[in-house]
């Protein structure tokens, strides 16, 4: 057998001109063969990297026998976001990392563009609907309309509970419709799988903020909580205030919000731009800034490449397109009167790993030196916005929402899941999240009451 | 290292540079073509069939498919494709063209006509004069031709073949090969025929009658003529297996050279085929496929492989399978054995795990993330983990006493 199919890429000098996607998807012919590599192995390995465990081997060989629309339905029926994962996963430390080809010193099987090829299959032909039970007389309220949120209503719904979702957004889909950019997925994707869950009974409310799920509690039978995280963590330097200095989540939602024409994306043509961080998000930003038109960007982060949480794919993409990558290196202060004007930097040193494996980093010192840059994206992680989970009135730790192992917060009939939940994870984890409460809450409204 | 293998072949009193001849089909339409094979290092060739002038011959729009698997690996080919449509005259001026040309390769002129014994002997007297070295009798081409008296009508008919053999000897100056059709119940019982008919070899096989594919979308077989087809003639490597039994019973029931078709496109299918028996083998298909040009590897390749193995000519491994072809009923019933998989070469695919259950004797155990094993006293052993098994020498067999 030979090798795993690579589709040709837009060059990164053409690419960084626009936002579109870069990756051409797999023709019938490419996916005919991909789906030749995959050994259709007993109990698969790839479905326990898939949080919402869709069954990998049976979609890929609906692929093999041209059951196209079969194979979406496989998918769909574990993911009611598989289009949108086929595009998002990182699926390097998902279900790839597990493909058993990895042991025969072969890539592994392309399951995200097979999962791709299966979406853009089954799209002209109209997403798969599933049945719906007769309608019962119990009611849900959704609180975010993220995919932890629309994965819990749709899976509701299907049930036959009246489920109404509310978002403060102008429009729902969360991180999936703001904070994913379209060189990654076409919003088009998310857009249709939403459109597939409203077909299904979810009624949703736009830009509707709720901030006291006890008085929803009045109206609707349970409660689920998918409010993601809104906000991102800041340095804690000297000149974090000063214009031009941005947080990767305003800054990712500001660009999306501009290219659809809702608001403004920062202006960085010609600036030179420092993105401090080392996960998927910052490399996200940094490859946005040269969307914007940045001359130069800087990727700082304080640890190696062996330490950084962005998936290689990503990072690599990132590197070829421009983005310098300033390793073992850490922000000591941002220079500037009002705007930015400089960002001063320390270089570091790995020190012995911890407890947990992970190595530490330590300033060297005398090695300050100062980056030229007029622009700083701080993008260190998110979390949720304290002050709307706390008037929630559901018991909090660390800043999120503590739920035990079926979704089920503190409080009676209120559950939550997503990001709100685990602090930021995949939208793979939150869909499976969403899943896994929609089931404790029909056990809770069916039996425990 | 021993000197370099002799690849050489004597079939019939006639010298082959090496045993690989390109067999009477579309690569071997004229004289031009097979002059340009011959550059490129073919020992022989066999020109598509020749008719006499009087037998009408059509082609058809499309007349071939293919049954592939993934990026067109070609598994099976199908032709509805006749014989030559070209004159006896044109024929006999391109052999002599040829043969003038490349006096040291081997032209065969391959021949069909209606089942009268005059025509055969005329067209035999005709072309062997023309200065082909050896004729070959076309009683095989299962499609079209059938339908009107000719091809595989006469190679399943015992009377024809004995009939149109005497005939062809009769008018032929050059040793006379019939070339046999494997849509026959015992095509061994064909080739004592022709021996004893006084053909001077066998060539086998001719296309094996089939229906390459249906279009679900149209539900029009293929290949296509305008809305319909016909069953045709199967070859490629999917054919192979049934062209070496084939070859394997002729050499095992017959005392004249057997000329093996079937599937060959490398080396490696050539050498099977001189182990069960044949003389030297014929090419079409992989020819179709590849061009001529991959006559240099298959060449080459036999020449290393003879040399590897310290063997000094392909005589050496002539037939050396056939002495262990037997009947099932005396192979060895005392001969026991178990699986055995391999623990560090698994990649825990389970796929040996699976067949077994499904398909088998429930003899493997398995469980994600270990490697499968063998449950020995429920292993019936065969065969079907190795088969599965994905990576090389996972599976092996241990000797048990029964």
């Amino acid at each position: 057998m030979s090798g795993r199919i690579h589709t040709k890429t837009v060059s990164p000098q053409d690419r960084i001109k626009g936002f579109d996607p870069y990756v051409s998807n797999l023709d019938e012919r490419m996916a005919l063969y991909e789906a030749a590599r995959c050994l259709m192995c007993y109990d698969a390995p790839c479905m326990s990297g898939c949080p919402t465990r869709i069954n990998i081997p049976e979609f890929i060989y609906r692929i093999k026998t041209g059951n196209y629309y079969g194979s979406a339905k496989v998918i769909r029926g574990s993911n009611i976001f598989g289009g949108e994962c086929g595009y998002v996963c990182p699926v390097e430390r998902l279900c790839e990392s597990k493909c058993v080809r990895n042991n025969l010193n072969e890539e592994p099987v392309a399951i995200s563009m097979l999962q791709r090829f299966a979406y853009e299959k089954e799209k002209p032909k109209g997403l798969v609907k599933f049945g719906r039970a007769p309608p019962k007389k119990r009611k849900v309220a959704i609180v975010g309309a993220g995919p932890a949120g629309l994965s819990a209503a749709y899976e509701l719904a299907r049930m036959g509970y009246g489920v109404t979702v509310c978002d403060s957004n102008p429009r729902p889909g969360g991180l999936m419709l703001y904070g994913i950019l379209p060189w990654k997925a076409a919003w088009s994707v998310a857009e249709s799988e939403i459109d597939n869950i409203k077909r299904c009974g979810v009624k949703v409310v736009a830009k509707k903020k709720i901030a006291d799920v006890k008085s929803l509690l009045k109206d609707y039978d349970a409660v689920f909580i998918g409010t993601g995280t809104t906000e991102s963590l800041g340095l804690g330097i000297p000149g974090e205030d000063l214009t031009g200095v941005y947080l990767a989540q305003d800054f990712l939602f500001g660009v999306a919000r501009s290219l659809k024409r809702e608001g403004k994306a920062p202006d960085l043509k010609g600036k030179r731009v420092a993105v401090i961080g080392g996960g998927d998000t910052a490399v996200d930003a940094a490859c946005a800034s040269l969307r914007l038109g940045a001359e130069r960007v800087y990727l700082v982060y304080r640890r190696s490449l062996t330490e950084m949480p962005a998936v290689p794919y990503g990072r690599n993409q990132a590197k070829e397109e421009g983005v310098e990558f300033l390793l073992l290196t850490a922000p000591v202060r941002i220079k500037g009167a009002k705007k930015v004007e400089g960002l001063e930097c320390v270089k570091m040193e790995l020190t012995a790993p911890d407890a947990s494996g992970r190595r530490g980093v330590k300033p060297i010192k005398g090695s300050e030196f100062l980056l030229d840059v007029d622009a700083v994206i701080v993008a260190i992680g998110q979390k949720p916005d304290e002050g709307v989970l706390k008037s929630f009135g559901v018991k909090l730790e660390k800043g999120l929402i503590v739920v035990n192992e079926n979704g089920a917060t503190s409080a009676k009939g209120v559950y939550a899941g997503g990001d709100t939940v685990n602090g930021g994870e995949t939208v793979v984890e939150a869909v499976a999240e969403g899943k896994k409460a929609a089931a404790a809450i029909d056990k809770y409204l069916s039996g425990g009451r | 290292m021993v000197s370099k293998p002799d690849i050489t072949v004597k079939f019939c009193k006639l010298d082959l540079e090496n045993p690989f001849l390109l067999s009477s089909a579309p690569p071997t339409c004229t004289g031009e073509m097979i002059m340009h094979a011959f550059e490129e290092g073919w020992a022989g060739a066999v020109t598509k069939t020749i008719k006499p002038d009087k037998t009408p011959v059509y082609d058809l729009d499309n007349r071939f498919g293919i049954m592939g698997l993934e990026d067109k690996q070609m598994i099976l080919f199908e032709n509805i494709e006749e014989v030559s449509k070209r004159s006896v005259g044109t024929w006999v001026k391109e052999i002599k063209e040829v043969k003038k040309k490349f006096p040291g390769k081997i032209l065969i002129g391959s021949l069909m006509a209606e089942p009268k014994d005059e025509d055969w002997e005329t067209l035999a007297r005709t072309i062997s004069e023309a200065g082909v070295d050896m004729l070959e009798l076309n009683l095989g081409c299962p499609h079209g031709m059938p339908e009107r008296g000719m091809g595989a009508f006469c190679g399943q008919r015992p009377e024809l073949i004995d009939r149109l053999t005497k005939a062809a000897k009769r008018g032929s100056s050059v040793p006379v090969m019939v070339k046999l059709t494997p849509n026959v119940t015992d095509i061994a019982l064909m080739a004592q025929t022709a021996e004893k008919a006084g053909a001077d070899a066998i060539s086998a096989i001719n296309t094996v009658l089939g229906l390459i594919g249906i279009n679900i979308d149209t539900f029009e077989p293929m290949p296509t003529v305008d809305g319909k087809s016909t069953f045709g003639g199967m070859s490629g490597p999917g054919v192979k297996p049934i062209g070496q039994r084939c070859v394997a019973q002729i050499a095992q029931a017959t005392n004249i050279p057997v000329s093996g078709i079937g599937g060959v496109a490398t080396w490696r299918d050539a050498v099977e085929y001189l182990l069960v028996g044949a003389n030297n083998v014929q090419v079409c298909t992989a020819v179709m496929w590849r061009g001529y040009r991959i006559v240099a590897d298959m060449i080459d390749g036999l020449t290393n492989y003879l040399s590897d193995k310290g063997f000094s000519s392909v005589k050496d491994i002539a037939g050396k399978t056939l002495p262990k072809l037997t009947a099932w009923g005396k192979l060895n019933k005392d001969y026991e054995v178990v699986a055995t998989i391999d623990k560090d070469l698994c990649i825990k695919c389970g796929l040996c795990y699976v067949a077994c259950r499904d398909g088998g004797y429930q003899a493997i155990k398995f469980e994600q993330g270990k490697a499968a094993e063998v449950d020995e006293e429920k292993c019936d052993a065969c065969a079907l983990c190795t088969l599965v098994c994905p990576v090389p020498n996972c599976t092996t067999w241990k000797r048990v006493k029964k």
